[in-house]
């Protein structure tokens, strides 16, 4: 395994580190390996085992080489039936850690992100077994300081189902690089991201999505709010390997920018290798719509009111194709309270 | 005769014939600072093109591959095993029949002054490194408008091309567009006058004879206030089986409200790396369209772009790719809006046969100062059979909260149905595909004049033969 100070810091022209470069998001400087601390997570719901952590698979990414030498455990989560609320809290300079999700039934997770730590690195694995059903949910919901670096390896097997849905409320500096493989045929996939940007937050968000058997089926749903002089990023790479056929797979990004200073980019990769398939992707972006403003305004609600309405309908619709009921509600109605406190006051 | 690795590397290529190379001139492989000076030597250009030449010459060498687009196979060219200028005739005719015969014969082949008879404004010719033939009708000259291989460009009006001459695409833009500076040769200079209208199609056609032949043509269009010009290209290529480089440069400047439309029908034989940079600047209330098509090349990376500078201008761009076996056809569009209430739309039609591969590399741009601008980016691929590759590579950068922009894409296979429906009427299923791939690539021929749309069904028709089973 290459150790990070010997690893070749990538350049801007690779795509994956193109509009947030490794450098903004190390927690001090590229050439220095920190003592990282450790995050704490605690569940009322779930039995949480801690190991010292084994090497993992980084496939020469910069972050996860990194990740991978700073943390020293891993915490193993076997959800069972219903929902388990795990709190993943970050405090002090830098903390991070792995947490490994072990699916063999059907079972919903939901992390709660929080703290005040400078920097954070969260390293996300997973198996989703064959015939199990996984639904986890993430909520960010860090200080407006915080940088946090996060990457996510999963891994669904034949006839396992998965669904991923992201809160990206919180921290100044997001950069997140969720992979997930669909290595057995009749594997389904679903991801599920909000992005509200407000203030000088900068949130990257790359995806991929790799279907390399049969009849494996993904969708991806990528909406940002930009306020502000935020900038927003959503970068996706779904690819379909030759022996994949029957695959079904959309990506749609979609971006609403709410102020003159905002930014958004969007790129949605798409390689596909296997000519049986249906594969198609969007991107739009675009401002308010002033009818919709007129006709909430028209009705008595102040433009605060109106464009939080309508921000709030926005982002609430990247979720509502969630399955567990439990996850869905629990986004919507954080991204709820979040905006009626932005937006509104 | 082709040989046999030729012939396996081309496959049924129908402009693969090739002449004795005749050359008057013909420089030694490779490139050095004194094969730029000679070159401009040779051609008796004024001081301030060999600087700029010279300039460009050492931004080649120092300037890394580039990394946008499929980089890894640029790796496959040779820059010392090409010839960087040959001259096959030694003064461009006015006259179709004093142009050499050996040329002359290779140009009716293609079908040149039968089109430029029937319905063409104007038409240059070039083989190898230069134009052969030139020619304008007289009532555009009357006009006022200018018309000339860009070698006869830069003698007659230096000063018009000193004002513009890489301003659109400066030499230090990209690796290729250094090299193309430096060795530039032949290509058209255009410029319409004020209020001009040029009804009929120019046409220019460009053809690589000899083997290692490296083609850099530099062309400049400028339409003055309120023109018009519709601008036609073709190209082909011999097939040998060692490799042919093409990178041209291609700058058009459509001034307030002028329209420029460029179409390319690039059908170089498989052994030819077509790298071009193209790009045109709209100014305010102007039109910059490129209509695009790519069936022939090796490796073909063209993303024919438009810098939108002036408010309420508009770009169009029309690009289909066809990739057949051994081809990779890495094709988009780039549009920078950097004016408020600039628009565009950009279509992408691919199809990918025989373990060809296609690709839709775009970049779409708003700038903070650009409100109210709209853009819509649409990408269909069509996949023949499981041995290929279609990949999509869009990205989009907006910096203005007013901006409208939309991206679709989506890649499958011939519809079922619609084969099904084509053979109960009596088409066999390689008829039957033909008519799908010709109805999927209709927006694209319905934009170009009559006869090149025929041609390009021609074309297709041929490439689909054999595609069943």
């Amino acid at each position: 395994m290459t150790s990070y100070l010997d690893a070749s810091i990538p350049t801007r022209s690779e795509h994956l580190w193109r509009y947030t470069p490794w450098s903004r998001v190390h927690p001090t400087k590229v050439d220095e390996l920190p003592t990282v601390g450790e995050l704490v997570i605690v569940s009322d719901d779930l039995e949480i085992k801690t190991s010292f952590k084994k090497s993992i698979e980084h496939g020469n990414d910069i972050a996860r080489i990194f990740l991978d030498e700073v943390v020293e455990q891993t915490h193993v989560l076997t959800p069972g039936e219903g929902i388990s609320h795990v709190q993943i809290r970050a405090g002090g300079h830098a903390v991070a850690a792995h947490i490994h999700l072990e699916a063999t039934q059907t079972s919903s997770v939901m992390f709660h992100l929080s703290g005040e730590a400078e920097w954070v690195g969260l390293w996300l694995t997973g198996n989703i077994g064959s015939n199990s059903h996984l639904s986890v949910g993430l909520i960010n919901e860090l200080s407006s300081e915080s940088v946090l670096v996060r990457t996510d390896n999963w891994n669904v097997e034949r006839d396992g189902d998965f669904e991923l849905a992201t809160l990206s409320l919180g921290g100044q500096r997001i950069k997140s690089d969720i992979r997930t493989t669909l290595s057995g045929s009749n594997s389904t996939h679903k991801q599920f991201i909000a992005v509200h940007g407000h203030g000088t937050r900068h949130d990257d968000h790359h995806i991929e999505i790799h279907h390399k058997q049969p009849h494996t089926n993904s969708k991806l749903i990528v909406n940002a709010a930009c306020d502000d002089r935020s900038h927003s990023v959503g970068t996706g790479a779904l690819t379909i390997d030759d022996k994949a056929q029957h695959t079904d797979a959309g990506q749609v990004f979609r971006n609403l920018l709410l102020s003159q200073s905002a930014r958004a980019e969007a790129i949605p990769e798409l390689e596909v290798m296997a000519n049986e398939v249906a594969a198609a992707h969007g991107a739009a972006s675009a401002p308010l719509d002033s009818m919709q403003m007129h006709y909430l305004m028209s009705r008595g609600l102040s433009k605060e009111e109106a464009t939080a309405m309508l921000v709030e309908g926005f982002l609430v619709d990247s979720f509502v194709e969630v399955r567990s009921d439990s996850i869905r509600e629990a986004m919507q109605t954080r991204l709820t309270v979040h905006l009626e406190c932005k937006l509104i006051g | 005769m082709m040989t046999q690795d030729a012939q396996e590397a081309v496959g049924d290529y129908r402009y693969g014939f090739h002449d004795p190379e005749s050359s008057t001139i013909r420089f030694d492989k490779g490139l050095s600072e004194q094969v730029v000076r000679d070159i401009s030597e040779l051609k008796n250009e004024p001081e301030w093109m060999t600087d700029i030449r010279i300039k460009a010459y050492n931004h080649f060498i120092e300037r890394e591959m580039p990394t946008w687009g499929n980089c890894n196979s640029l790796e496959g060219i040779n820059f010392d095993n090409i010839t960087y200028f040959l001259r096959s005739s030694d003064k461009t005719e006015k006259n179709w029949d004093d142009v050499p015969e050996d040329i002359k014969r290779t140009f009716d082949r293609l079908g040149i002054p039968e089109a430029e008879q029937k319905w063409l404004g104007g038409v240059t010719a070039q083989y190898e490194s230069e134009a052969v033939y030139h020619s304008i009708r007289e009532d555009l000259e009357e006009q006022g408008v200018i018309f000339l291989d860009m070698d006869s460009g830069l003698k007659e009006y230096p000063e018009l091309v000193k004002k513009y001459f890489g301003t659109v695409v400066p030499h230090s833009d990209n690796k290729f567009s250094a090299l193309n500076t430096a060795v530039w040769s032949g290509g058209s200079f255009i410029y319409v006058p004020k209020g001009v209208h040029v009804e009929m199609p120019v046409q220019a056609y460009f053809r690589i004879n000899a083997k290692n032949m490296g083609q850099f043509e530099r062309t400049l269009i400028i339409a003055d206030e309120g023109s018009s010009l519709h601008y036609v290209e073709g190209c082909t290529a011999p097939t040998y089986s060692t490799d042919s480089l093409h990178s041209a440069v291609v700058e058009l400047i459509a001034m307030e409200g002028a329209k420029i439309r460029y179409s390319t029908v690039q059908n170089w034989s498989a052994n030819v790396y077509n790298l071009v940079t193209k790009r045109g600047v709209a100014h305010k209330n102007a039109t910059v369209e490129w209509v695009d098509g790519n069936i022939g090349s090796k490796l073909t990376m063209k993303y024919p772009s438009v810098l939108l500078k002036g408010e309420g201008a508009h770009a169009e761009i029309i690009s289909v790719a066809y990739a057949g076996k051994g081809q990779h056809q890495d094709a988009g569009a780039k549009v920078h809006h950097l004016a408020p209430n600039t628009t565009s739309n950009i279509l992408s039609k691919s199809i990918s046969k025989g373990g060809g591969r296609s690709s839709y590399r775009g970049m779409l741009q708003v700038t903070p100062k650009a409100d109210g601008c709209r853009s819509k980016v649409v990408c269909d691929a069509l996949m023949l059979d499981e041995d290929s590759r279609s990949d999509t590579y869009p990205t989009m950068e907006i910096g203005n909260s007013t901006a409208d922009l939309e991206h679709e894409a989506s890649v499958s296979k011939i519809s079922g149905d619609q084969l099904f429906y084509l053979m109960s009427r009596g088409h066999s299923e390689e008829e039957a595909m033909g008519l799908i791939v010709n109805g999927f690539f209709e927006p694209f021929t319905r934009e170009l004049p009559m006869e090149y749309a025929v041609e390009l069904n021609r074309l297709l028709e041929l490439e689909m033969e054999g595609s069943i089973g």
